[in-house]
């Protein structure tokens, strides 16, 4: 399988703070791959980093063997699409308005290049995300899950082969992270989309992902298969409680209480 | 939402508004004469009244619409970049920056008045960017921006009437632009006016997209391949020109870059495709019968634009800080 992010010796600090402490790690093809640590572990900063909203102190970030530093913002948004944690609208911006502006990075000045292939990209983007059916409604009006599933929309209209999710299903309900989560998981299967997320959940991580990333004070210290991760030890390790393995079946899991 | 139907209806009737406006403000005063005998002497043949009132009343009227216009859009760009409803170029201290340094030219260079609204446009780029960096401090808050805007604002007009009152209030033009006084405005005024502020409002036509995706948060607006901060900058440059232009011919003239604009969006929405046009229209209108009232109160004495603006604005100001709890996306 090919590399699709090469990390070569990453290093970030807030003023002496260092937030990422020189790591070096590879991001599969066309699989989901997780970051996971406890809070102030670093993978919202390695997030930021890879998303160029933060700029690496040393060390660099390759994709396909170019150093994102090079590509200018508007080639990596074709290129990668990001849905952020927190979001905001004008109250009065309908959901097919908001899904439009994923084709931003298609357009100059705000005028399309090809109004008919963008057309088409929304309509699907609002296919995928089942929201077609809100699109002349106000984004406003619409519940948290469904909201998300706007901007989940937003970003699939960039078209791109990859997507990042920061905490997806923060702030929602239970029914609809995992409407989230599998909404993921197909868009991995269906389209092929490489998938980079970073969740908070032990156990969607672990199903829903491909490849785990653990983080701890900045370093990376363990990355692997989702199911090898599901043991005491790794566990213990990441988040410094110590969980039983729980089996349901053919799968195990963590139990968080 | 606001509907189509409802957008098009707020042009048309803002439109023909404006129209009525126009010709009442040019019948209002001692001289009147009926639309006839107005287009008959400007086109056909020299009518004495036509004539007087072409000279003295059509220069403070156009003069009175462009203004407006730029102060509405210039507030319309600045919310834009600070997310921040209540951001207005009069009340951030934009204005009087650029009227200290538009006071500061006629009183010791008035050869270099066709190039004042320049000055001006550097006098509101400091102030602006005092403003800017002041009130930063983990992000833009929109009661910092407001407190400092204000702190900017009576330090630059505090210099202003310094200077004016040092000079005894003698020189007309320094006077004239301390007190916002458009009554003795020339052609020669609206030419200036008019290439600067034509300038500005084409180049807003080409941010609209920009003031869009600022309104979504700025790691989005990134996301979508936007650079915010140098969008942020050409924004607020466009924006700080029409305030400075406006003021280097008029004065300062506050509350009507927060009024107008949050009017329109009532009108027709936050979409700046629609809401950039629309508060042209409604800014020229706005400041326009701002100055006609002002002419009709008390004749013949006049009430300046500026003062009717702030009568009616710090109310309005008061009212929309009470209200607005959700910001700008509220």
């Amino acid at each position: 399988m090919d590399n699709l992010f090469n990390v070569q010796s990453l290093s970030f600090s807030y003023g002496k703070n260092k937030v990422i402490d020189d790591i070096t790690f590879d991001i599969k093809k066309g699989i989901v791959t997780t970051l996971i640590g406890a809070n102030g572990c670093g993978k919202s900063t390695l997030f930021n980093l890879m998303t160029k909203n933060l700029h690496a102190d040393k060390g660099k970030i390759l994709l396909a063997d170019k150093n994102i530093d090079d590509i200018k913002i508007k080639d990596y948004a074709k290129m990668a699409a990001i849905v952020h944690q927190y979001n905001t609208a004008p109250h009065d911006i309908s959901v097919k308005d908001l899904v439009s502006y994923g084709r931003t990075p298609y357009q100059s000045f705000g005028i399309p290049k090809n109004v008919d292939e963008d057309e088409e990209k929304i309509t699907k983007a609002l296919e995928i995300t089942n929201t077609l059916k809100y699109k002349d409604k106000p984004v406003s009006q619409l519940s948290g899950g469904q909201k998300q599933r706007v901007w989940l929309a937003m970003a699939l209209a960039q078209s791109t082969d990859i997507l990042f999710l920061d905490e997806p299903t923060t702030y929602l309900d239970i029914s609809y992270q995992l409407q989230i989560l599998k909404l993921v998981r197909k868009l991995n299967m269906d389209f092929g989309i490489s998938i980079i997320m970073v969740l908070h959940d032990i156990n969607q991580a672990l199903y829903y992902s491909d490849e785990i990333i653990a983080m701890k004070k900045g370093k990376i210290i363990s990355k692997g298969k989702a199911s090898d991760m599901v043991n005491t030890e790794t566990i213990k390790n990441v988040f410094d409680v110590e969980l039983e393995v729980f089996k349901a079946g053919e799968k195990a899991f963590m139990l968080t209480i | 939402m606001i509907s189509k139907k409802r957008q098009i209806l707020s042009f048309l009737l803002t439109g023909i508004l404006l129209i009525i406006l126009f010709l009442t403000a040019i019948n209002t005063g001692s001289l009147k004469v009926t639309p006839q005998e107005l287009v008959k002497g400007l086109f056909i043949e020299y009518n004495e009244n036509v004539a007087t009132i072409f000279d003295l009343r059509f220069p403070r009227i156009i003069i009175a619409m462009l203004g407006g216009s730029a102060m509405a859009i210039s507030g319309v760009l600045l919310q834009a970049v600070m997310k921040n409803p209540l951001a207005d170029p009069g009340i951030i201290g934009i204005s009087s920056g650029a009227s200290l340094f538009a006071v500061i030219i006629t009183a010791f260079a008035p050869s270099l008045y066709f190039f004042t609204p320049i000055f001006s446009f550097l006098g509101g780029m400091l102030a602006f960017a005092l403003v800017y960096s002041l009130s930063w401090k983990n992000g833009l808050s929109p009661l910092r921006i407001i407190l400092v805007g204000v702190a900017v604002n009576a330090m630059f007009t505090g210099f202003m009437n310094a200077f004016n009152a040092g000079t005894g209030s003698t020189l007309s033009g320094v006077a004239g632009i301390v007190n916002a006084n458009i009554t003795m405005k020339t052609w020669d005024d609206v030419k200036v006016l008019f290439y600067y502020t034509i300038v500005g409002l084409f180049a807003s036509l080409f941010v609209i997209k920009r003031c869009d995706l600022l309104s979504l948060e700025d790691k989005t607006a990134r996301s979508l391949g936007i650079n915010v901060t140098n969008s942020r900058l050409a924004i607020s440059v466009i924006a700080v020109m029409l305030a400075s232009i406006s003021t280097a011919i008029i004065g300062p003239i506050s509350f009507l870059g927060l009024i107008v604009p949050h009017i329109a969006r009532l009108l027709v929405g936050s979409k700046h495709r629609v809401l950039i046009p629309y508060n042209i229209i409604l800014g020229a209108f706005t400041l326009l019968f701002a100055d006609t009232i002002g002419r009709t109160i008390a004749p013949p004495y006049e009430i300046n634009a500026s003062i009717i603006m702030s009568v009616i604005g710090g109310p309005f100001f008061i009212f929309l800080l009470r209200r607005s709890k959700a910001g700008y996306n509220g």
